[in-house]
């Protein structure tokens, strides 16, 4: 994955700040995401992320601060940027009672979407032929297949995704995904929050971890794991009984050498790369874990 | 354009929009039978109008009941059967007659010899076999017994000595209670129409995230709480409308009633949007509506209670939506008679929406807040 080329940015945050009362939530935040770049907030529960969210879609208004989606201030609140934004929430905010078809078609609605087709946005996420059961019978991955097809509806230019594979098993996470990337590549500008940091490198464009209201790293994952991750390779052999483990740091300059030899020896078991994981490195920077 | 301040930076917003508010309405009545706030408030009303009725209707206001055994066939029967106040049994003899007035299934019972018509005509004096039971309410012996009276009269050919005029007493003439509980039924059926569903409505979007899940649309807090109330004032309007029916309690100024029912639904419907918004939860609500609940009900009572100070019922701000279609819809005033009672409801009106304006900024804020 690269980030896309830079053009003017779809979200633009300068130093925001927002607080609950005494609490402060978000505290200085500062970053941009391009379109067709999906930007992975990566961060504990707490950490700020969905404050940072519902700033930018305009259900809390900063402290301090810009932000700025398509080049207008959030704080106007004048719909043009609720009628560009696509928004799916952590909570299964759904009306239970009506139909997937009725949900979206209602949605749709407010947008004021002339001719929407609420079945091609349910084919597209697997819920076709479902769609005329009430959300009520719907299993937790098919309510989670709704909130990311209603965020669509739209065709937005900025997608706001909060936790959105959160306790989905790994097949309807992997569709989520799918479908999240499609978006990116449609030319959406993506913000992503999760604690699932397997989901921020696979998606993200680029990472930034947020901890206690604060971004702490911003980068591609690729750059994060070389600045943060050691650069090293495990070498493990069967010596006798037991497993023998070396480490070779690619700075030695006998660590070639080495190699050659383990990779020669027949009681070579396996060779890894100490890559860090972004769990490891967000660990490294903050002192605590992502759970 | 309006704004409010919160925190350190301002937010203004612009634009309030009739077409989404409509959508978000008939999403709302699309939604409504699959509420059960909702088909209570279409039940309750015709549950109490029949209830109520029927207990009150005919235990506290039985008709007087007269019963005749006629040997002859006098004209004081068919006069008798022209009277829609009294019951009337014809029986074929005395003792059965006498055994149910004893029974007290009869008030009064009157018998007729076969040639008593012509015994009064002709100036005699036949004697009238009167019976009256002992258990039989002392209006109702006197509204038989001048009945009886006047038809024997009739028979005569002579007209009664005196005129009786009626002179009401008091504030209002006195009405059956079947009528006096009509207020009532109307205030419930506001009550849950007009109040209840729009609030619980409102309260149901903020508890399961509907809410903030329209306002990351176009849709404004504003045109939310607006659909609200419009749906409160709909389902107010046709359940108040549908009572009056049911309780016979039109009145005979169609276009009066009309201004005043609406009026009263709109009223509800904007306490409802105001309860709503500023209610976090559906328990809340109860709460709210269950401490509150004298202030709502209260002028009611004061119908139910003639003899009470009618004055006190003025006090009670719901008095001023309710008093107005007792007057049209009961007692035959016309808008020109109740506009000074109408023109405060009104005006009561819009604080409650100015109110519900206020608390539908703030209530987007507090929904995303918690």
């Amino acid at each position: 994955m690269t980030a896309p080329a830079m053009t003017a940015p779809a979200i633009q945050v300068e130093g925001l700040t927002y607080a609950y009362g005494s609490q402060v939530a978000v505290r200085g935040v500062s970053f941009e995401v391009q379109p067709g770049e999906i930007l992975g907030f990566l961060g504990p529960n707490g950490a700020g992320k969905s404050t940072t969210i519902k700033v930018l879609t305009g259900q809390l208004t900063p402290k301090a601060g810009v932000a700025r989606i398509l080049g207008r201030d959030v704080t106007l609140d004048d719909s043009e940027i609720q009628a560009q934004i696509g928004v799916c929430f952590e909570e299964k905010n759904l009306y239970l009672s009506m139909s997937g078809k009725e949900n979206l078609d209602f949605y749709a609605s407010l947008f004021g979407i002339k001719d929407f087709d609420a079945m091609a946005v349910l084919r597209r996420v697997g819920l076709a032929e479902r769609a005329n059961d009430r959300v009520s019978s719907y299993s937790k991955g098919m309510r989670q297949r709704m909130m990311i097809s209603r965020s669509f509806i739209n065709r937005p230019k900025v997608l706001f995704l909060d936790e959105p594979t959160d306790g989905l098993d790994p097949v309807s996470s992997a569709a989520i995904r799918k479908t999240i990337r499609e978006e990116a590549d449609r030319g959406a500008a993506v913000l992503l929050t999760t604690h699932d940091m397997f989901e921020a490198d696979e998606l993200s464009d680029r990472v930034a971890f947020i901890n206690e209201g604060e971004i702490v790293a911003l980068d591609t994952s690729e750059n994060l794991k070389l600045k943060y991750g050691k650069r090293s390779i495990k070498v493990r052999l069967r010596d006798g009984d037991r497993v023998r483990e070396e480490v070779l740091e690619l700075g030695d300059p006998e660590a070639g050498a080495r190699m050659a030899v383990a990779v020669a020896s027949p009681d070579l078991l396996t060779i890894h790369t100490e890559e860090a994981t972004l769990e490891a490195i967000f660990i490294q920077l903050t002192g605590r874990g992502l759970a | 354009m309006s704004s409010t301040r919160a925190f350190g930076l301002t937010r203004t917003s612009k634009g309030f929009s009739l077409t989404r508010t409509l959508k978000v309405f008939k999403k709302d009545m699309a939604m409504g039978p699959r509420s059960p706030f909702f088909l209570y408030a279409l039940v309750l009303p015709v549950a109490m109008t029949v209830i109520l009725q029927l207990v009150f209707g005919t235990l506290f206001e039985p008709k007087p009941r007269l019963g005749l055994v006629d040997f002859g066939d006098s004209a004081v029967s068919a006069g008798a059967r022209a009277i829609e106040g009294i019951e009337l049994t014809f029986l074929d003899d005395v003792e059965t007659l006498k055994r149910q007035v004893e029974a007290n299934d009869l008030d009064v019972g009157l018998v007729l010899s076969a040639d008593f018509d012509e015994a009064v005509r002709s100036g005699g004096k036949p004697p009238l076999e009167l019976y009256i039971g002992g258990e039989s309410l002392a209006s109702t012996r006197i509204v038989l017994d001048v009945t009886a009276l006047d038809l024997i009269r009739a028979v005569e050919g002579s007209v009664p000595p005196v005129v009786v005029e009626l002179v009401h007493l008091g504030d209002a003439p006195s009405l059956p209670i079947s009528a006096r509980l009509v207020p009532l039924i109307m205030m419930y059926a506001l009550l849950i129409a007009g109040i209840f569903v729009p609030a619980s409505g409102l309260i149901e979007e903020k508890e399961k995230g509907t809410l903030t899940a329209m306002l990351v649309t176009p849709v404004r807090a504003s045109e939310v709480v607006a659909a609200k109330a419009l749906l409160g004032f709909v389902l107010a309007f046709v359940m108040s409308v549908v009572t009056l029916v049911l309780n016979n309690a039109l009145g005979s100024r169609p276009l009066s009633l009309i201004v005043v029912v609406s009026v009263a639904a709109a009223f509800s419907a904007l306490l409802g949007v105001v309860l709503g918004a500023a209610a976090r939860s559906v328990t809340a609500l109860f709460t709210i509506m269950k401490s509150s609940g004298i202030i709502l009900i209260g002028p009611v009572i004061f119908y139910l209670f003639p003899e009470w100070p009618q004055w006190i019922a003025k006090l009670f701000p719901t008095y001023w939506m309710i008093d107005p279609i007792w007057q049209v819809a009961l007692q035959g005033a016309g808008l020109g008679d109740v506009w000074v009672k109408v023109a405060i409801a009104v005006a009561i009106g819009v604080v409650l929406a100015a109110i519900a304006g206020v608390l539908a900024g703030r209530m987007a804020e507090q929904v995303a807040g918690e």
